[in-house]
């Protein structure tokens, strides 16, 4: 299922927040809006499910228009979790996320066995279970926001729309959540959420869009949109994105250096050099989108070396070896595709 | 936790909860009959209802307890579970703890054009019919003020605008009152919005009960879908809900409710506030429980407040002062207990 914005324009009044903004995303991609406090990123989520009206330009679903489209059977495709902060009910766990079952169920109807089943296996997956009868006034915040994760999944979407769903969470909620996103949109749920963090698109979101304060958008693959060039337009700071290496992978952070003082940065162009990326896939269910991807870069690709690893005759691992020839930029940009694929370890060596 | 009390948690109501439901107002209902200025033995009343279907030579008891007593708590019944329902679903729709049947200003449009009634001399029908037509004509008033106001942000204001259209029409009876003849009319009036069960008749039943059951059947075949009131527009809708047309709904059959209720038995505070919360305490937040808890609660102790009413002394007590002196302490005590409920 693919959802498409096109040309989306909108503006209160006379103030224009956003125009021309256009993107795809297609099934199993998970996507960062990135944008400073009042760019207007939860405007345009509504805007993208069709809870605020574009001024021009619009959303579509497989082709189709949304606004064609009945409640019932855009909620069943679609699903939205707001912010946390504004949700209180004193309803439980179970009871909020039952609600998320509202488009399957007839108006006079009440809900059946194989909605609470649904439920159930839903709290299961999510790990929550133990909150089940707790209420939603008595869980942290964390919880809260797994809680309306599950709510909205129990509409069973192919849709994930999320609006800041970690920006009020600490460390360990915040990788829970995007842990969690990172696995549906594996397991082919189209997820976009709000953030203004830009280190989590990096290395996450195979693809971002990046609202500036000009209400203009960029949409592009993560590494080659979310850039020190692309911050700095974006959220007027100098920012140096980094490298943090573990044994299997390279995180790359965002470390925000002074404000800008609005002069363009001239980035020449880099010279091209030499590099081995090497991938190590735990098993072979995402090879065909290790494949896609290095194919994009066949142009630079000088040579391949593919090994699984075997284990009592079982392959339990895809080893691959790149070597390219590329500027630093589209290295960067591979590497950051490749990691945002869930049991994928993912480095590059460069030559000096 | 074993996977069989996960399960009973998943019911929204435990069975046994269903049965003392159920078996609870008709208790209340009996019992009223047996008490009163006059006591019967329950084997008196269950023959005069054998007697009054079979047919037979009807008793002086039966006289008694066909004519006066029995549309009395029918009344008493029908009041008692449309108030709670009416209060419970305002509470919900907006998300207030203390919102009432009144807070759209029906119990008070009802009163004034009970007053009205009153003041022109109409009879028991003609000061039920004004009274209903003035607390519907309250509330589209509110509904007026606030329109163009659209949300869960426009729900402030539309509780606002009840505020004002309640506070007019409360300014409105008091100038009836103050037009009233003091021998005559303004006894009945102040007397009138104390409430009081006891000019219920048969022909009053049939005119307001329907409305009553009506409003209440369409709330309890919606109940799941009243979970969905208080949240948030953007939350209710992204659940696949009309949200409009469901808060619309609400408000059209809870006052509908209210205003047919105050129009027989004038007002009764509490009873709105009171039982929507003590369901609330003892069933959670899901309303697939506690409106049929509300209706079964609140019919229950609106049978009993009213037969307190006429039999602990010769002259008969205003509803509401009983309402208020049994119900706060009540209520007191469970919030202690509960540690209190919050929406």
């Amino acid at each position: 299922m693919t959802l498409e914005v096109k040309n989306g324009r909108f503006g209160y009044g006379d103030t224009q927040l956003f125009e021309d903004i256009s993107f795809t995303a297609e099934k199993g991609d998970l996507i960062a809006i990135l944008g400073p406090n009042g760019a207007g990123k939860t405007t345009l989520l509504r805007c993208i499910t069709g809870m605020l009206k574009w001024k021009s330009g619009g959303s579509f679903i497989d082709g189709v228009p949304i606004k064609k489209l009945s409640a019932r059977e855009l909620w069943k495709k679609l699903a939205y979790v707001p912010q946390a902060k504004g949700t209180a009910s004193s309803a439980t766990v179970f009871e909020t996320v039952l609600l998320g079952r509202n488009s399957h169920i007839g108006t006079f109807s009440q809900p059946k066995k194989e909605d609470t089943d649904k439920v159930s296996e839903i709290l299961e997956r999510l790990k929550i279970s133990h909150l089940a009868d707790k209420s939603c006034r008595r869980i942290s915040g964390g919880e809260l926001q797994m809680s309306l994760i599950a709510r909205a999944l129990a509409a069973q979407p192919q849709i994930l729309i999320l609006d800041e769903p970690e920006s009020n969470l600490d460390f360990r909620n915040q990788l829970i959540v995007l842990e969690t996103l990172s696995q549906l949109s594996a397991e082919g749920i189209t997820c976009i959420f709000n953030t203004h963090y830009p280190e989590h698109a990096l290395g996450r979101a195979n693809k971002s869009l990046i609202l500036g304060k000009d209400g203009k958008g960029v949409f592009g693959d993560t590494a080659r949109v979310v850039t020190e060039e692309g911050i700095e337009r974006a959220f007027g700071v100098k920012a140096l994105i980094s490298e943090a290496e573990t044994k299997s992978r390279v995180f790359r952070t965002v470390t925000p250096v002074s404000l800008s003082d609005g002069a363009d940065t001239q980035n020449e162009r880099k010279p091209c050099g030499i590099a081995v990326v090497s991938v190590i896939a735990n098993g072979f269910s995402q090879a065909d989108r290790i494949n896609a991807i290095l194919h994009k870069y066949g142009k630079y690709t000088i040579g391949r070396m593919g090994i699984p690893y075997r284990k009592g005759g079982v392959s339990i691992a895809n080893v691959i070896n790149v070597t390219l020839e590329a500027p630093d930029e589209e290295i960067a940009s591979l590497v950051g595709e490749l990691s945002a694929i869930k049991g994928v370890a993912v480095k590059a060596t460069c030559a000096e | 936790m074993s996977k069989k009390d996960g399960r009973a948690k998943r019911l929204a109501v435990r069975p046994y909860a269903a049965v003392l439901l159920i078996v609870l107002p008709i208790a209340a209902a009996l019992a009223s009959l047996c008490i009163g200025r006059i006591s019967y033995p329950i084997g008196e009343i269950l023959n005069a209802i054998a007697d009054r279907f079979s047919g037979e030579e009807i008793s002086g008891t039966a006289v008694v307890i066909w004519n006066i007593r029995m549309p009395r708590i029918l009344l008493a019944l029908l009041c008692g579970a449309g108030l709670s329902v009416a209060g419970c679903a305002f509470q919900s729709l907006f998300s207030n703890p203390l919102a009432t049947p009144d807070t759209l200003g029906v119990a008070s449009g009802t009163s004034f054009g009970a007053a009205l009634a009153m003041l022109w001399g109409f009879g028991m029908i003609g000061i039920q019919v004004t009274a209903f037509a003035m607390g519907i004509a309250a509330v589209a008033l509110t509904w007026l003020a606030a329109s163009g106001k659209s949300g869960r942000n426009g729900l402030g204001s539309v509780v606002l605008a009840g505020i004002m259209i309640g506070s007019l029409f409360s300014a409105l009876v008091s100038l009836v009152k103050f037009a009233a003849d003091t021998e005559t009319q303004l006894p009945a009036i102040t007397y009138w919005l104390m409430g009081s069960l006891s000019g219920a008749g048969y022909e009053q039943l049939r005119l307001g009960a329907p409305i009553i059951i009506a409003g209440i059947a369409v709330l309890y075949a919606l109940r799941w879908k009243l979970n969905i009131l208080p949240l948030g527009d953007d939350e209710a809708v992204s659940l696949g809900t009309n949200i409009k047309l469901l808060r619309t709904v609400t408000v059209i059959c809870a006052t509908a409710v209210t205003a047919s209720c105050v129009s027989m038995c004038g007002q009764v505070g509490w009873v709105g506030l009171l039982i929507p919360h003590i369901c609330r305490m003892a069933f959670g937040s899901d309303h697939r429980a506690i409106l049929p808890a509300s209706v079964s609660i609140g019919a229950a102790f609106m049978a009993l407040v009213d037969t307190a009413a006429r039999s602990i002394s010769a002259a008969q007590i205003p509803i509401s002062v009983l309402t208020a002196i049994i119900g706060a302490p009540f209520f007191i005590i469970l919030m202690r207990k509960s540690g209190g409920h919050s929406l």
